[in-house]
């Protein structure tokens, strides 16, 4: 039998039967598409934000940049809200939480002044959704009424979220833009106006590629392009650090946070999690391979839970946050030396060609046998090495040397160094 | 059942890379420090380094890097035992699989085609020198290219119509195409050498009566060898060279039988049981005295002419041809063991047991070797002055790529030869 452990989870005095949701965007936006994302197995969605304000969209609209021939890295995306008519979007909620009354709806708005917001909010609450997230994102709008132009002005983030939260019971969350220096400063302003939670991030204003056929930016749009919102795996680095900044503030440490950002796999969810996420949020992976990505999530995150001995999601969410600290707290009175495996090492010479020209020039090169040799003086134990071998364990984690002089610097002990072992 | 392969006899037997799998095949190199590629390569190709010129997006520095150095640089692409020349040394191995260097050799020739790229020039201002090259096979072509890249007239001496020796009469179009061909050739031509076509050296024209300062001869091996046994002479009995040119002349329109023995266990003997098989030669067996292990062609030419459901018997020897009247009909093996027999009922006969210099005497009076071809050191002299050979009438039968190796050095030894004798 497959295993298959209680993914559940309450978020915002919700029940979801697990954290994997589609977000606000493409993926979530007529009837069909959200039933059969259900009918698969995700446990809830933010469905394509709603204003009254109707776009216009451009054609094409979506790129996407690639490294050695390995696509979607990163994607670009010029669409705005929801082209449909704003009724016929509260409309197609209410039908589907009444089809589907177990799996969440979240109504992703955005007005373009406060009146529009506390109207949009009361639709939510008659479409009957679950939730209500405030789109106070989207770079990419043709006003500047409205999206991230809105997100990185706090008062306007306030103002906004009292509307909604006083027009509604409803619990109402905070979508933020990455386009600002420190999130925590909108966050807050939400939380003061209102809001119960927060979801990071929108998508980073871009460029993807410049186009040498018509010298403009990618995609094409009658020989033009726009800067607009990436999004994929290239951005779940720099989505993590914005939540765990957040959860790491005294003002919000409280806050119930979705983790938006690169999220295609268990493991991508996992790390979201781990950092103190009770929800997560999922498009680009969608659009590239499609609804049936969340079997393997649902699959992936059991395993993971029955290796670990878990039995809930609450048992593990948040465990990573009190070690990722300020980089003055790390501990700087040792090195790790690599290790190399003459056995397992292929004889390449990258660990060689990298450690000269990119660190420190602490390995020598074996001609005959075609092996490096390390020089322990002078390798400072950055594993460069280990992240350039292309041979699975080959490189790892080796001898721990204590810096004397660091030692007495900070007054430091030679006690344990939890050193990571293994290498995937 | 086994699913056996249906091919034209023009067709490709490999599809080519596009721009998408080249750059997935050359981020699977591991760009090793030393390139011990480079090192397998018989003609000098540093395939190292035209892999990472197609890994950083650079396809037409890959070209150059190749075709700088290999004149057939498109047909070696085609046709090298890779398996036992550069992938043979290929790091990569020890992970999972060499690098497919011949198939990235083949992307990089094709875009020096498709983007009508001119890499190679011959100098402005011509020298005096005159040298003749016998012979337009691989070793002659390289050897005139190297000398009008310097700058010296070089006229091409070629019996037959076209220009290209076992390439172009020689090697099944399946393996290496005729355009593949005559785009390495006209690499030639643009280079500004002379093609003297449909003129035997020795019968047509006579070289002492030319005003040459040097002469290159690089004329192959167009005779065929025949075992000395009863019923060679029948009707329906081949010498590989002849059956292989009369099907590249008459393609469709030549009947290769219907129950056809090829005998022989190199590449040559594949390709004549390739040839007869896709232009519908019915059942095609090869017959070969030794083992696969010994034979000289490598296995992924043995495992194509599989595919296309050519049966291979090993350690048997011909004995007999019967005929009726003067058709072949039945041909004797006797096996290696002494005791083995196999009679086989057959209406063609393919000989491909080796080739043999074809009337060299008459070309140059030269020391020849104990083989018949012509005598001469590695780098290219003769016993006589100012006469040069090499390729396979030297070295009695290799790959193309050392007859382009070696006619590279026979030129490089005419230049110093004529820089010598003062001629500029």
């Amino acid at each position: 039998m497959a295993i298959k452990k209680d993914l559940s989870i309450e978020y915002l005095g919700v029940k979801c039967e697990n954290p994997f949701f589609l977000s606000s965007s493409p993926v979530g936006s007529d009837y069909d598409m959200v039933a059969k994302c259900f009918e698969e197995g995700w446990g809830g969605v933010f469905y394509k934000t709603v204003g009254f304000w109707i776009p216009d969209e451009c054609s094409p609209r979506f790129d996407q940049n690639n490294k050695e021939g390995l696509p979607w890295i990163g994607f670009k995306n010029m669409e705005m809200i929801s082209d449909k008519p704003t009724e016929q979007n509260f409309e197609t909620m209410r039908k589907l939480k009444r089809k589907y009354p177990d799996k969440i709806m979240v109504a992703s708005i955005m007005g373009e002044n406060q009146k529009e917001w506390g109207e949009l909010a009361k639709l939510a609450e008659q479409a009957e959704a679950d939730l209500i997230e405030g789109n106070f994102s989207c770079p990419q709008m043709t006003t500047c009424a409205m999206g991230s132009d809105v997100g990185t002005n706090p008062d306007l983030v306030e103002l906004y979220s009292r509307e909604v939260a006083n027009a509604t019971k409803i619990p109402f969350i905070a979508k933020m833009t990455p386009n600002i220096t420190n999130m925590e400063i909108p966050a807050a302003a939400a939380i003061t106006g209102g809001a119960m939670g927060i979801s990071a991030i929108n998508t980073i204003k871009s460029i993807t590629n410049i186009d040498f056929e018509n010298l403009t930016a990618m995609p094409v749009v009658d020989g033009k392009s726009s800067i607009s919102g990436y999004s994929g795996a290239a951005v779940k680095p720099i989505a993590l650090r914005f939540c765990a900044q957040m959860l790491q503030d005294p003002t919000l440490k409280d806050i119930h946070i979705s983790g938006i950002g690169g999220i295609e796999t268990w493991r991508d969810a996992l790390e979201f999690l781990v950092i103190g996420c009770r929800n997560v949020q999922v498009t680009t992976a969608i659009m590239q391979y499609g609804y049936r990505i969340v079997e393997d999530m649902i699959s992936g995150m059991s395993h993971f839970m029955d290796e670990r001995g878990y039995n809930s999601l609450d048992d593990f969410i948040g465990l990573a946050l009190p070690n990722i600290v300020p980089a003055e707290k790390i501990r700087r009175t040792f090195k790790v030396l690599p290790s190399v495996d003459d056995k397992k090492c292929i004889g390449c010479g990258r660990c060689y060609i990298s450690c000269f020209d990119g660190a420190h020039q602490a390995f020598e090169w074996d001609e005959k046998k075609r092996r490096p040799i390390l020089d322990k003086e002078k390798c400072v134990g950055c594993h460069l090495c280990l992240n350039v071998c292309p041979v699975q364990e080959c490189i790892t984690a080796g001898e721990v040397v204590w810096l004397e002089d660091k030692l007495k610097k900070f007054g430091d002990k030679k006690n344990d160094v939890i050193v990571k072992k293994h290498y995937e | 059942m086994s699913k056996v392969v249906k091919a034209k006899y023009t067709a490709e037997a490999v599809a080519g890379f596009t721009h998408r799998t080249a750059m997935e095949e050359a981020a699977r190199c591991l760009l090793c420090l030393d390139a011990p590629c480079s090192e397998g390569c018989p003609a000098g190709t540093d395939p190292g380094k035209f892999i990472r010129s197609i890994r950083f997006r650079n396809a037409k520095g890959a070209a150059e890097t190749i075709r700088e150095n290999n004149i057939l640089g498109g047909s070696c692409a085609r046709v090298c035992p890779y398996d036992r020349l550069c992938e043979e040394f290929c790091s990569r191995t020890g992970i999972d699989k060499p690098i497919q260097i011949g198939k990235l050799q083949r992307y990089a020739i094709e875009q020096e085609k498709a983007y009508k790229m001119e890499i190679l020039k011959a100098p402005d201002k011509k020298k005096n020198g005159k040298v003749a090259c016998v012979g337009a096979g691989p070793a002659s072509l390289a050897c005139a290219a190297e000398l009008a890249k310097e700058g010296y007239r070089v006229t091409i001496f070629e019996k037959h119509e076209k220009p290209g020796g076992v390439l172009t009469y020689g090697i099944t179009p399946s393996r290496l195409p005729r355009a593949v061909v005559d785009h390495d050739i006209a690499q030639v031509k643009k280079l500004g050498v002379k093609f003297v076509l449909n003129t035997e050296v020795g019968k047509d024209v006579n070289l002492e009566d030319m005003d040459f300062d040097a002469i290159f001869v690089g004329v192959g091996l167009w005779g065929s060898r025949v075992p000395d046994i009863k019923g060679v002479e029948l009707k329906g009995v081949y010498k590989a060279i002849d059956f292989l040119k009369e099907a590249a002349e008459k393609k469709k329109d030549f009947d290769p039988g219907k129950a056809v023995i090829v005998v022989g266990g190199g590449d040559v003997a594949i390709d004549c049981a390739v040839t007869a098989k896709l232009l519908g030669g019915g059942d095609v067996k090869i017959v070969y005295r030794r083992t696969l292990e010994e034979a000289p062609s490598n296995m992924d030419e043995w495992h194509y002419a599989m595919s296309l459901g050519i049966g291979v018997t090993t350690n048997m020897a011909p004995a007999e041809l019967l005929g009726k009247g003067k058709n072949v009909e039945y041909a004797m093996f006797t096996g290696r063991d002494k005791k083995s027999e196999l009679k086989l009922a057959c209406d063609t006969v393919v000989f491909a047991i080796g080739q043999e210099p074809y009337n060299v005497d008459k070309i140059a009076d030269v020391k020849l070797n104990e083989k018949g071809g012509i005598a001469a050191k590695a780098t290219g002299k003769t016993n006589v002055a100012k006469i040069f050979a090499a390729g396979d009438i030297v070295n009695n039968g290799k790959t193309v790529v050392e007859a382009v190796a070696e006619g590279k050095e026979a030129a490089a030894s005419i230049i110093k030869y004529l820089e010598k004798k003062g001629v500029k």
